[in-house]
């Protein structure tokens, strides 16, 4: 079976952070560290899908306890309306995934992604529905 | 007597409203007919497709062309024009972004020939027939364009130097553009010769948006008796316009309907129904999962609101359907 490629932004304030970058991304690939999940725009979503990714994992803060305040709950109402789209285009919601958590040493990342390609791989044999409403 | 510039105009996949807007030039237009010479405009005058393949290279100084592209003869079309013209210059949505019919896109080919062809309640189509591009009679042989996979811009056939959106362009910046083009005063080549900014800039509703919406409820148009002066995401409806070109002179808020984004992204952005699916979220005021699903459900059609005119040249219509009907796998 092809490897999949999940593309992983994480919050650099909830999750690896006790870790060197380094280290941690000689485990991760496509692993992007950002300032907050909420820096995360609909278009870098888009591009990731652009440029080959099978899912996108976001990793933001717990809920309540954002570095700038509410930027994780952004990344979730964005994530929301976001996921609306891309079924339509025939992308299942299931592809793009925001964690709100905290793992400073950060070696739950690889855990989540594996979860998610494992999600993804079983998506291949339940096409999105095209069912007509009018 | 100096020879007059030749002009063409033609249509491709467009319902002829873009042509219409220029007869809208009115007695301004009989200002045009008498600068230049028109080679074609299949929609008001009778020159031949064979009269612009006889004519040299760059022969055209300009040739408008409105519509997208979704067959094989639109495409033959438009690279005739191109070869033989100077400067192209895209004319309204459909020609700039792929329009309306860009919608198109969501959708396989197959998807659209089963419908139209077999699964609408109204088809009755005994024999199955669908459409061929080539069919023997005994006359002899009948042919059909190729019907394309996706609907395209005509960027995406042709070099375009100028684009002008809109659906249709209003009658203003058609005249700007032309004056510019035989004054030669155009700006660099790939501008759109329309403002940069949003339509927010110049909203006549833009005094009445409170220095930060946040909404509870969302609603379509019809739904309420949208107050005629207030900003409409204010009121809760989803208005284009703060993610949309500015220039159409307001016609849709002017009679109380929101934008739908007909002059597609501002300028530097690639895809305005992502930035419009950004700030849709930014105003949206819900502090939990509960209260984030009941607003956002109450969206009807998100991909439809940001992509009405601008699918196939944006990030999202750009992206293969990797869950879709044809069975296409991940990877």
């Amino acid at each position: 079976m092809k490897k999949l490629k999940i593309v992983c932004f994480s919050c650099k304030f909830s999750w690896g952070y006790l870790t060197d970058d380094t280290l941690l991304a000689a485990d991760i690939k496509n692993w992007v560290p950002i300032i907050c999940a909420g820096k995360i725009d609909p278009e870098y979503v888009v591009e990731a899908f652009t440029r080959g990714a099978d899912g996108v994992l976001i990793l933001g803060c717990p809920e309540g306890d954002c570095h700038y305040q509410d930027g994780n709950l952004e990344a979730r109402k964005r994530l929301a309306i976001l996921r609306q789209a891309l079924l339509t285009h025939g992308i299942r919601p299931e592809r793009v995934k925001l964690v709100l958590s905290r793992n400073p040493d950060g070696k739950d990342i690889p855990v989540y992604i594996s979860e998610m390609a494992k999600t993804i791989s079983s998506l291949n044999q339940e096409p999105v529905s095209t069912e007509r409403t009018s | 007597m100096a020879t007059k510039p030749k002009v063409a105009i033609c249509w491709l996949g467009g319902c002829g409203g873009c042509d219409e807007a220029i007869v809208d030039l009115n007695e301004a237009l009989l200002g045009v007919a008498d600068a230049v010479d028109i080679v074609l405009w299949p929609i008001a005058l009778d020159f031949k497709y064979h009269h612009i393949r006889s004519m040299a290279d760059g022969e055209i100084t300009l040739s408008i062309i409105n519509g997208n592209v979704r067959n094989s003869e639109q495409e033959e079309i438009a690279k005739l024009l191109r070869q033989k013209s100077q400067l192209v210059l895209g004319f309204g949505a459909c020609a700039c972004f792929g329009g309306t019919p860009g919608m198109a896109n969501f959708r396989t080919k197959q998807d659209i020939l089963n419908w139209v062809y077999k699964d609408a309640p109204t088809v009755v189509n005994p024999n199955k027939s669908r459409p061929q591009t080539v069919t023997r009679v005994d006359e002899g042989e009948l042919t059909l364009p190729e019907f394309y996979e996706t609907v395209k811009a005509l960027n995406q056939v042709i070099n375009v130097d100028y684009y002008l959106p809109g659906c249709p362009p209003p009658t203003d910046l058609i005249a700007t553009a032309i004056t510019a083009t035989l004054e030669n005063k155009l700006p660099l080549k790939g501008s759109s010769l329309a403002p940069h900014k949003s339509l927010c800039d110049s909203c006549p509703r833009n005094e009445t948006k409170p220095l930060k919406i946040k909404i509870d409820e969302i609603k379509r148009i019809h739904e309420i008796e949208a107050s005629p002066d207030t900003c409409f995401l204010a009121q809760g409806v989803i208005c284009m316009g703060i993610a949309t070109r500015d220039g159409c002179g307001t016609s849709c808020i002017n009679i109380n309907m929101p934008c739908r984004g007909c002059f597609g992204p501002v300028e530097g952005v690639k895809d305005a129904g992502l930035k419009m699916i950004s700030t849709l979220a930014a105003i949206i005021d819900a502090n939990n999962d509960t209260d984030i699903e009941k607003i956002t459900s109450q969206i009807a059609d998100i991909a439809g609101y940001s992509y009405r005119f601008s699918l196939p040249t944006s990030m999202l219509g750009a992206l293969k359907k990797r869950d879709g009907t044809q069975g296409e796998q991940v990877g």
